[in-house]
């Protein structure tokens, strides 16, 4: 069996977000970028599936050079190969643009599962995996906790709201979006890191895939006018001072409570 | 009449209230568009919430009534709502961002190939339409303008009163074939996760953890401590329990437990806003973070800019103090 992975590569979860010039997005100028970490527990479950049995485990990302050290990382964790959509005419597409790029590539590669994390850490939208599973025509469920397989039909645990799960069935090629917490992700070893340098990176342009003109910021259906710190709410008192300061003050608010 | 379709979500038998505050945002788009509001109820015996939805500012309601429709199916749903769009030709498209409203909206939006946000907390619409949504897990705001018609959006539920008017309004049945085949996702069963003892709900005093801590020593070590000292129940946040550190039972947020504890003490805990859903309507929260800008500093009554390791210790310390001299 054959499953893409879509991996995304977003600012560190402790990089520090300045609004760049123009005001529509971040600067990304010197900060440092790591995979989407929603998409790490999905290339885990790749890799444990993998483990348990055959199938190929094609990790995909789109996006600059530095996309690279993403999709070497992957290998290194076991991933066999990377497909990498490096082109400027990607760049700032919305999510329906990266679902046509996804579906492009899942036409060509005709996997049986793709498995993505189930939103980015940036955007947020969690919109991607279901749209391309319309375009692809596969089947799909989001924020998935657990997968089974036996004989061609995939079991999937949906989280829904207050530690609710719902169990559903799905039938022939699917898109499976998994929430974070499904497994514990593993870490590339030396010797994964020493294999993946001889695995191949597959480079692709937006005309590759037959998508000129059909993706990128000048298609894109939904556009960013600005972006902007939340606006201040009242916000918390901020005690300063030294520590006995600080903890006296605390110790002081919990016995206003009634709670000492 | 142009229109704009807010697409229900019935849940034992009612239309939920997440549904009636897209009738507030989707009358407020119609207004200024000089459209109307128009709406669409899925499942099976749902004539009486339809009926309520007709009646309570839901416009013409179209009802698909259908034995494959007694559970949510991604693929069920998406034919009933295309068929829907077909008929009101809406402009709009609105769903809440539910589980079910994140699995179909955008299954939705490729297939009409339109313009799509999600989680929207609002939307302005003098002159042009503008949807508001948190990025960065809440760290920025952004605004959305769609480039493209018709447009669908997913909105965050809580994120607006309800509609609470009543309008006439009427129900329409909606005809569409479906058959199992076309089912690929397919419910099974509905369960729920088993709590393990601990039960956060109850507690008047938590005092919870989060990724500051850096590695799941710490949380016997210094939160624990301090859990024990006020007599309160220890809980943490997604990250670490994802990270294995701690079990689900003691996880305060969207997926987790939702809590309104008599003191809520976040440590090392930024705030995303998976974590403040869930913990934002404790009476007072008191946060200890070493960055400024942290989230969860905008919903805490009393913040400590600082080394959790220092403080924390200390504020045990002092507390068992205290409680030594009453």
């Amino acid at each position: 069996m054959k499953i893409m992975v879509c991996l995304k590569q977003v600012p560190h979860q402790d990089a520090r977000l300045d609004v760049r010039a123009d005001g529509t997005w971040i600067q990304e100028e010197n900060i440092k970028f790591e995979i989407n970490s929603y998409d790490t527990y999905a290339l885990e479950e790749a890799l444990r599936i993998k483990d348990a049995g055959q199938a190929e485990v094609v990790v995909v990302s789109i996006g600059p050079d530095r996309v690279t050290q993403s999709l070497r990382t992957a290998l290194g964790m076991g991933a066999d190969r990377a497909i990498h959509v490096k082109d400027p005419e990607a760049d700032a597409s919305d999510p329906l643009g990266v679902a046509k790029i996804l579906a492009a590539i899942a036409k060509a590669e005709n996997p049986d599962l793709i498995l993505m994390g189930l939103m980015a850490e940036d955007g947020n939208s969690a919109a991607v995996p279901p749209m391309l599973a319309e375009l692809a025509g596969f089947a799909s469920t989001t924020s998935v906790m657990k997968v089974t397989r036996s004989n061609g039909t995939v079991r999937a645990e949906r989280e829904l709201e207050g530690g609710a799960l719902e169990v559903v069935d799905l039938t022939g090629p699917s898109v499976l979006s998994v929430q974070t917490g499904i497994n514990q992700v593993r870490y590339a070893s030396l010797k994964g890191i020493m294999a993946a340098k001889k695995k191949p990176i597959d480079t692709k342009s937006v005309a590759d895939l037959g998508l000129s003109g059909k993706v990128g910021a000048a298609a894109a259906k939904i556009k960013i006018e600005k972006v902007y710190p939340p606006p201040k709410g009242k916000g918390a008192e901020i005690v300063t001072g030294s520590t006995d300061e600080i903890v006296s003050k605390l110790v002081g608010k919990i016995k206003e409570l009634g709670l000492l | 009449m142009a229109s704009i379709l807010v697409v229900a979500e019935v849940q034992n038998g009612k239309v939920r209230e997440s549904s009636y505050e897209l009738v507030s945002f989707a009358r407020r788009i119609a207004k200024a568009q000089g459209s109307e509001v128009r709406s669409l109820v899925v499942g099976k015996g749902a004539n009486a919430a339809a009926e309520e939805l007709a009646k309570k500012g839901g416009g013409e309601v179209y009802l698909a009534d259908h034995e494959l429709l007694a559970h949510y199916s991604v693929d069920a749903f998406n034919r009933v709502v295309r068929a829907a769009v077909a008929a009101a030709s809406p402009s709009v498209i609105l769903f809440s961002h539910t589980p079910i409203g994140w699995d179909l909206a955008p299954r939705v939006a490729a297939g009409l190939d339109a313009a799509f946000v999600s989680d929207c907390f609002n939307v302005e619409e003098s002159g042009k339409l503008v949807f508001l949504r948190r990025i960065f897990n809440g760290k920025l705001d952004a605004r959305f303008v769609p480039a493209a018609s018709p447009v669908v959006a997913t909105f965050q539920p809580g994120a607006t009163s309800p509609f609470e008017g009543t309008a006439d309004g009427k129900v329409t049945p909606l005809q569409v074939a479906l058959s199992p085949q076309e089912l690929r996702a397919k419910f099974v069963e509905a369960r729920t996760v088993q709590k393990q003892g601990v039960d956060l709900s109850k507690a008047d005093i938590i005092v919870s953890g989060g990724r500051g801590l850096g590695v799941p020593e710490k949380f016997p070590e210094v939160i624990q401590p301090l859990a024990d000292a006020l007599g309160g129940a220890m809980g943490a946040s997604r990250p670490v329990v994802d990270a294995g550190w701690l079990p689900h039972a003691y996880q305060v947020g969207s997926s987790g437990q939702t809590v309104t504890p008599k003191l809520y003490i976040a440590a090392g805990i930024s705030g995303a806003i998976q974590h403040l859903v869930g913990m934002k309507n404790s009476n007072y929260i008191i946060a200890i973070n070493k960055d400024a800008d942290a989230p969860i500093f905008e919903v805490a009554n009393l913040g400590v800019v600082g080394d959790l390791f220092e403080i924390v210790p200390a504020l045990t310390k002092a507390i068992k103090q205290a409680k030594g001299k009453a």
